[in-house]
């Protein structure tokens, strides 16, 4: 089995270009990893910086979608002819109408129409409007007269496979077979074992809800169309839009150079993309098209739920025998991945000859789902990493020890069992448990009172993160120095502007103030594939700094003929070429002549391959204490301490910024969020910011701690560097309840751990203090 | 998206009253509320009229009997803040330091507060329910996590106020200007059930306004506290709370309030519990004892039978910070 690329949905990349020469890694450095702040942040924070949505054109609509109120319902018909002539309203698009006959595609080959009578989840488009104000535009939206035919629904995907339960698509609601993964022969793995576990686990879905809402501004010039779009990848949209539009690539332009957040639900083209463009097709006027809050809790992607059996045994050394897993989930209503990657962990993560899996897709009439941050990774470590915990109880072994005991040098589950180029798992847990001061707070009293403390720990890795081509930057150099980088790469909020530049001044020693970064933006910028999977710095830091050194290259030649030393006896100093033989011949780089003469020298950098027969993954162990109040069911999160080997830290404050957030996510996923269906209609009652509880600052600690392992990986691209965006979320959920179970001795399988759940589990089991 | 409407700013009460008695006419105080039920289409308008002219509505005095008087158009920040009110009467200003989030608590008032409507999802979604004057309340049969186990009839909402409790409990009184002239009335009797009129939380009629808030004097020896579980640390409503309000002298209850919120469409008082503690001493076991009769009566249903153990826990731990 080969890692699945998990982001290209599109199908084939652009071909690589020819990788440049590989340099050697960085010994030491003297910008990359320092604690530097954002090269935008004033722009971010004063409001300068023009986010998609800022974007206002002269003349520009606004455009509003009907959506479907039902979770299961064909449209019979719709009528907006009177819509049309509402104030203001300037054009009405529906399934009748020719312009917006178009197909719209979730796989290869399961496509509907863009407004397609049949709708299988509330929130499918319907019609749409664009109009001289947002309020006519809505006011019309609201006008249209819609009869829908209104069918049974299965907003459950526990039911989705009772008989008599509704069919999502008329061949039933499995996605596909099961999807089944073996090795060794657990029958006879459990045999071996001195105690066997067996439990449920679910994960209630999440959302992604970015700051940001998706959406976009669309103009047209003559045949050429761009697209202002909150985006974590312009190139993926360029791609998707222009195919379904069936236009070269060339007349459609995708800018998205600042980007208010997507956690993955920004990395395909929407619905939104086409109808924005076909609205100002038909009206020859900009159209925006930016959906409310609530919209994008419907049809912008989720976290499918996840129902997980895991059957686990162990001999009493803590040599882990077997593992059986069995999972049942859902992407919505169409085939988007319910299932995928949940398995992994239990696959991959510990030592263990024996193992299977097995994970059931099925239709349920929900919003389709989306990638979202390290998908199915939170979900299978909430299962594996509650188990362990389990396991480690059952033969009275400390749960770190246990971890320990089952590091693998070697990625089981991929074809082959090949190593991984460098595995920190060890370390990870190590080092992570002695900073935390695990031995002494683990063998702590819990406390006499009613609340009671507890503390629990979790690991995990990232499939991906590995990075890889294609990719092109371009760095230009100025005669006075002050250099340009160029790059397709989105920088969805995590400082990959930052981080890029900070490598561009490692090796030409720029300030990052005198960098011009232009990015994210298909006319004028270089091809990179979406921001996400944990691979935007191993894929585009590389790409950056070859571009970067084929400058230097260029500018040691021409500094080699003024200073009359061989270019490969020159470095950068400051702004100055310096002779490595003699400090004192050297020459300020703005006072280079052949620079002068030349204008400006260009670099093009491109991502070479990743290593054959090796694995690359990033790893992470995670530490939390928490507080429980067994009158109330109250969590309260102390502290938490991730442990990441993610490679070489690029800049640790970035680095941190990650840890942090993915923290707060984890706790989001283990206390506050989950997706609520009505199950008397199957609409979606907590479709806001009150009701859909994503975690506050009171609800994270503010004792947050980031343990990076340093160690570069130098096999893995030529800045050592492996993904970290994903990995510091992972264990988070797990860990959560794993100390909630130290606490208080409850074990909370089912997400979120809230007091509404937890008191019912406290007080049935006796635990009241 | 806001609705279209009209917006006057009146300078005097009388002027505001007027321009309320006509149809379509809504309070604004802060606005946070009523502009979130505007967007979310939960009532329409034809008039907004905002209080924010209108002088005198603001600000807190103390009353000749030595009580303290708070304009409705106080913010919660201002009464949750360091004065008079967290000296003489914790329970409120740890109600409204509870309510919210900070930037909420800053633009919305007290008098706002009492009178926001629900936080039922099925309410201020897109479900035309019995209390827009639809045919069934969604949560009986539905998702009713957040509903109540009290008080519960036709519709099944809980009183979303975090000060209206402690008002309650502190025997405050609402006085009220309308169309008709000014009336005072018990906190207690201001707020009420579906049975009595399920399309209202209030006795508030046509035009009519909530002025101010009048706190009476508290015997020596009063304390009182306010305990809200939530199931996020800001920018949430409460599972279950409880305002106490309790007089002790030498050690024993001599009176106290009792008043449950997050369980009923009104803030709920539970005599049966305050019974139970007065003449007593505050200990483990009258704290139980309490707990347990307020629980009496509580009707469940099919997702929210935890509030009955959220309420004893968070029943004991208000009683026994005041130990
Ligand atoms: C996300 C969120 C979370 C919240 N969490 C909590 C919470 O945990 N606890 C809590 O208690 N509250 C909570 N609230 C509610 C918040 O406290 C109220 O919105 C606020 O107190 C209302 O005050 P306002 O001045 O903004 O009222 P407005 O929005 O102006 O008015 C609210 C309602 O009362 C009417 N009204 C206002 N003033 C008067 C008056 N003087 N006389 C008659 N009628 C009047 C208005 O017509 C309107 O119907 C929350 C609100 C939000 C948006």
């Amino acid at each position: 089995m080969k890692t699945p690329k998990l982001y290209f949905v599109d199908g084939a990349v652009p071909e690589s270009p020819a990788p440049t020469d590989t340099p050697a890694p960085w010994t030491e450095t003297r910008v990359v990893g320092k604690s530097l702040p954002r090269v935008d942040a004033y722009d971010r924070l004063s409001g300068t910086a023009v986010y998609p949505s800022d974007v206002v054109l002269p003349d520009m609509l606004y455009a509003a979608v009907l959506r479907c109120p039902h979770a299961n319902a064909r449209v019979r018909k719709v009528d907006g002819s009177l819509v049309e002539r509402m104030p203001g309203v300037r054009a009405v698009i529906t399934g009748d109408s020719k312009a917006a006959d178009l197909r719209w595609y979730y796989t290869r080959t399961v496509f509907t129409k863009l407004f397609d009578p049949t709708c299988r989840f509330e929130g499918e488009a319907v019609a749409a409007v664009a109009a001289e104000t947002p309020q006519q535009a809505w006011d019309a939206v609201r006008a249209i007269t819609v009869e829908y035919e209104v069918f049974p629904f299965v907003a459950d995907e526990r039911k989705a496979l009772e008989p008599g339960a509704p069919a999502v698509h008329d061949g039933g609601n499995r996605v596909g077979e099961p999807e089944k993964y073996q090795r060794g022969d657990v029958v006879k793995g459990f045999a071996e074992a001195d105690k066997v576990l067996e439990a449920s686990y679910r994960t209630a879905a999440e959302f992604h809800t970015p700051m940001e809402l998706h959406g976009c501004v669309a103009r047209w010039d003559g045949k050429r169309l761009t697209l202002w779009d909150s985006t974590q990848g312009v190139y993926g949209v360029q791609q998707r839009v222009a195919s379904l539009l069936e236009m070269p690539l060339a007349n459609v332009r995708v800018i998205g150079s600042y980007m208010g957040g997507g956690f993955g639900s920004k990395l395909q083209a929407d619905k939104y993309n086409l109808i924005a463009a076909v609205l100002a097709k038909l009206t020859a006027r900009p159209v925006k098209l930016f959906l409310t809050r609530e919209e994008t809790f419907l049809c912008v992607g989720n976290r499918p739920p996840a129902g997980m059996r895991l059957k686990a045994g162990v001999k009493n050394d803590g040599t882990l025998t077997a593992f059986d897993l069995t999972v049942l989930g859902t992407g919505g209503a169409y085939p988007t991945g319910g299932t995928g990657l949940v398995d992994w962990l239990v696959r991959d993560l510990y030592t263990c000859p024996n193992v299977r899996t097995e994970a059931t897709d099925v239709y349920i009439n929900g919003g389709p789902s989306r990638p979202m941050r390290a998908p199915g990774h939170p979900q299978g470590a909430w299962a594996l990493e509650q188990m362990m915990d389990a396991l480690a109880e059952a033969i009275g072994m400390d749960p770190v020890q246990l971890r320990l005991k089952n590091v693998p040098t070697v990625s089981q589950a991929n074809e082959g069992q090949p190593p991984y180029t460098t595995t920190g798992l060890r370390q990870c847990l190590t080092e992570g448990a002695k900073a935390f001061g695990w031995d002494a707070v683990r063998r702590r009293s819990k406390g006499d009172g009613p609340v009671k403390r507890g503390v629990g720990v979790a690991a995990g890795l990232w499939i991906a993160g590995d990075g890889g081509p294609p990719a092109t930057v371009i760095v230009k150099l100025f005669p006075d120095g002050s250099a340009n980088l160029n790059m397709g790469a989105s920088d969805i909020g995590t400082g990959t502007k930052t981080v890029m530049a900070m490598v561009v001044a490692e090796e030409l020693g720029v300030p990052l103030e005198q960098i011009q970064i232009e990015n994210a933006d298909t006319g004028t910028t270089e091809y990179a594939t979406a921001s996400g999977g944990s691979k935007t710095v191993p894929t585009e830091a590389p790409a950056v700094r070859s571009a970067a050194l084929a400058v230097k290259r260029q500018l040691f030649e021409l500094a080699a003929e003024e200073l009359k030393v061989p270019a490969n006896q020159l470095y950068i100093e400051g702004d100055a070429v310096v002779s490595t033989k003699d400090p004192k011949v050297t020459k300020k780089i703005a006072a280079l002549q052949g620079l002068r003469r030349r204008g400006l020298l260009i670099g093009v950098g491109t991502r070479g391959p990743n290593i054959e027969g090796k694995v690359i993954n990033p790893f992470v162990a995670q530490f939390c204490e928490v507080e429980v109040d067994t009158r109330t069911g109250e969590v309260e999160v102390l502290r938490f301490l991730s442990a990441n080997d993610s490679g070489r830290v690029m800049n640790r404050l970035t680095y941190e910024n990650q840890v942090i957030g993915g923290i707060t996510m984890g706790i989001g996923l283990a206390l506050t969020e989950q997706r609520v269906f009505d199950r008397q209609t199957g609409k979606v009652v907590n479709r806001n910011w009150h009701d859909y509880k994503i975690p506050t600052a009171m609800d994270v600690p503010a004792d947050m701690t980031s343990l990076p392992i340093d160690v570069p990986d130098p096999e893995a691209n030529t800045t050592g560097a492996k993904g970290l965006g994903e990995p510091v979320t992972i264990p988070t959920a797990a860990a959560v309840a794993n100390a909630v179970y130290d606490a208080v001795g409850v074990r909370v399988t089912e997400s979120p751990i809230s007091p509404m759940r937890l008191i019912g589990l406290i007080a049935a089991r006796g635990k009241r203090g | 998206m806001l609705p279209g409407f009209g917006y006057a700013r009146p300078r005097n009460l009388r002027e505001a009253v007027h321009l309320l008695s006509a149809p379509g006419a809504r309070v604004q105080a802060g606005g946070t509320d009523l502009l979130g039920c505007l967007r979310d289409g939960v009532f329409g308008v034809d008039t907004v009229v905002s209080l924010s002219g209108v002088p005198d509505l603001r600000g807190i005095r103390r009353a000749l009997d030595g009580g303290l008087v708070v304009g409705a158009m106080t913010t919660l920040s201002e009464v949750a803040a360091p004065t008079d009110v967290v000296k003489g009467y914790p329970t409120l200003a740890q109600g409204a330091a509870a309510a919210a989030s900070p930037q909420l608590r800053n633009q919305g008032t007290i008098g706002g507060n009492i009178c926001q409507r629900p936080r039922c999802w099925y309410f201020r979604g897109d479900f035309h329910c019995a209390r827009k004057g639809g045919e069934k309340c969604f949560a009986a049969e539905g998702e009713n996590q957040f509903h109540c186990i009290f008080g519960g009839d036709v519709c099944f909402i809980v009183h979303p106020s975090d000060t209206a409790p402690a008002l309650v409990a502190l025997e405050a009184v609402v006085r009220i200007t309308g169309p008709n002239g000014s009336r005072s009335v018990p906190a207690e009797k201001f707020f009420i059930l579906p049975e009595t009129d399920y399309t209202r939380e209030n006795v508030l009629t046509a035009g009519e306004i909530v002025t101010e808030i009048v706190l009476p004097p508290q015997p020596a020896g009063t304390r009182g506290t306010y305990r809200k579980v939530r199931a996020r640390g800001s920018w949430d409503f409460a599972l279950a709370g409880a305002a106490v309000v309790a007089t002790i002298t030498a050690g024993k209850v001599e009176r106290a309030r009792i008043v449950l919120s997050g369980v009923a469409p009104t803030p709920w008082r539970v005599p049966d519990a305050e019974r139970a503690i007065v003449g007593r001493r505050l200990n483990k076991r009258t704290v139980r004892d309490a707990a347990a009769a307020a629980l009496k009566g509580a009707q469940t249903m099919s997702g929210n039978a935890y509030k009955v153990e959220l309420l004893r826990g968070t029943v004991e731990e208000a009683l026994l910070a005041l130990a």
